[in-house]
């Protein structure tokens, strides 16, 4: 067990402190929520609808969409001069490879929909003094299931000749539980509402995390082998 | 079976199946009674619940398969997720033009986000990921273990959309037939339903056969392409 935690520490390692010194994802993404924002500001009649009211949707929906840009470059650096092969012939097992490219995705993921959170409760009004433990703990869960599917499916576009075009045509539609239940859980939240009236949906969320992580982990080697 | 046999299977069940298909609509003009609160417009019910019976059938005959494609690397495991999943766009296509007609009347709008309708749209762009998967690698191989994660990850997903979908909103019609306490429909109109079920699982299959029999006949084609180059 001990071994296998090491080697899913060694990609999780790498992954970061090549996003820490490259900053190429992070910076991208980061850009990419901050200018959703500000876009969907303007796309937003502010005389029919108040913008705090489907602000908690617009989070998700920037979440999905730089989720996206980001997840899918996981396997971008290690397409190139046959890294990807390199680390598949290390003594390590699939589904550590994967387990480490997940958390170091999430740990991205979950940076940028903090700073989402962040720069959507200023651009739209949203009340974050309420219950901003469990709208962080719900963003957590979400960026985890969204992660675990894009990062599997990455490793699949990656593949083809398509490449990222066709990450939104696979993850999209297994996304809508996630959006369904994240925005379901979150708008009462922001509103005040105590956590016990979510917390149905935030179960239903973590099941779909859990599904996801233990699905892609089974089914990555499937993806990678050669 | 040999692709000769599979070819006759596809035929003897595609023609059963065409000849049940008049016979349906006998049945849905002539014979099932009007149903009272909706009238004349709840008759396509017969053709819409059985496609989208089949098309449920496909997905979760196409992820059987593709697991086991996955396990065993028999490529005719392989071939019959790939019809299943071509069967199932067909119908779930079926189910979507019917869906939104008969909504138009009874709902007075072509779409809502009602929970089956959504999931069977959602059910469509899997089936469609699947095939341009399936058709974006170089190496074939490759397009078929991609694909067959795709059919197996697709129907994982279905009970969560169900549900989430069902949670976020409910216009649709109760369910008449699979119910805890035995369905509710009345004896003419299940004789009708379950005919079309019968059916539209006949077509599936007399198509799935037929298709299978083509992707055989090209794999050897292929195969003796290959070995005279």
């Amino acid at each position: 067990m001990n071994t296998y935690l090491t080697q899913v520490w060694a990609i999780l390692r790498k992954d970061l402190v090549l996003e820490i010194r490259s900053r190429e994802r992070i910076g991208a993404m980061c850009a990419f929520a901050v200018l959703t924002g500000v876009l969907f500001n303007f796309s937003i009649d502010t005389t029919t609808v108040r913008p705090n009211e489907v602000a908690t949707g617009l989070i998700w929906m920037t979440l999905i969409f730089g989720g996206l840009l980001g997840v899918g470059r996981t396997f971008h650096l290690e397409s190139q001069d046959g890294a990807l092969q390199g680390i598949l012939m290390s003594p390590a097992p699939k589904d550590a490879i994967f387990l480490g490219k997940l958390i170091a995705n999430f740990v991205l993921l979950y940076v940028v929909s903090l700073l989402v959170l962040g720069v959507f409760g200023l651009f739209f009004g949203i009340d974050l003094d309420r219950n901003l433990g469990w709208v962080v703990f719900v963003l957590g869960i979400g960026s985890l299931g969204f992660v675990a599917v894009g990062t599997l499916f990455a490793a699949v576009a990656a593949g083809t000749h398509l490449r990222e075009t066709l990450l939104p045509v696979l993850v999209f539609p297994l996304m809508v539980p996630m959006v369904i239940y994240g925005v379901g859980a979150m708008t009462p939240l922001v509103s005040g509402r105590p956590f016990t009236e979510v917390e149905g949906n935030v179960r239903m969320l973590g099941a779909f995390a859990l599904a996801a992580v233990a699905a892609g982990a089974v089914l990555f080697r499937y993806v990678v082998e050669d | 079976m040999t692709t000769a046999g599979m070819r006759r299977g596809g035929i003897v069940l595609t023609v059963l199946g065409l000849a049940g298909l008049i016979a349906l609509y006998w049945m849905c003009f002539f014979w099932v009674s009007t149903e009272v609160n909706q009238g004349v417009v709840q008759r396509i019910f017969y053709v819409h619940v059985p496609a989208a019976w089949t098309s449920f059938l496909a997905i979760g005959f196409a992820a059987l398969a593709s697991g086991m494609y996955l396990w065993l690397r028999d490529d005719r495991l392989d071939r019959a997720a790939l019809c299943a999943i071509e069967g199932g766009l067909v119908f779930a296509t079926l189910v979507l033009t019917t869906g939104p007609l008969w909504g138009k009347i009874a709902w007075g709008t072509y779409w809502t986000w009602e929970p089956r309708l959504t999931l069977t749209l959602l059910l469509w762009f899997i089936f469609v990921g699947y095939i341009m998967v399936r058709n974006s690698t170089e190496d074939p191989d490759k397009g078929k273990r991609f694909a067959a994660v795709v059919a197996i990850i697709g129907a994982m997903d279905i009970p969560f959309i169900h549900l989430s979908v069902v949670w976020f909103r409910s216009l649709h019609p109760e369910p008449v037939v699979a119910k805890p306490d035995g369905p509710t429909l009345p004896g003419d109109m299940l004789v009708t339903l379950l005919f079309g079920v019968l059916v539209f699982s006949l077509l599936f299959f007399g198509l799935f056969l037929f298709r299978y029999a083509v992707e055989a006949l090209r794999a050897e084609a292929d195969l003796r392409s290959r070995s005279t180059a």
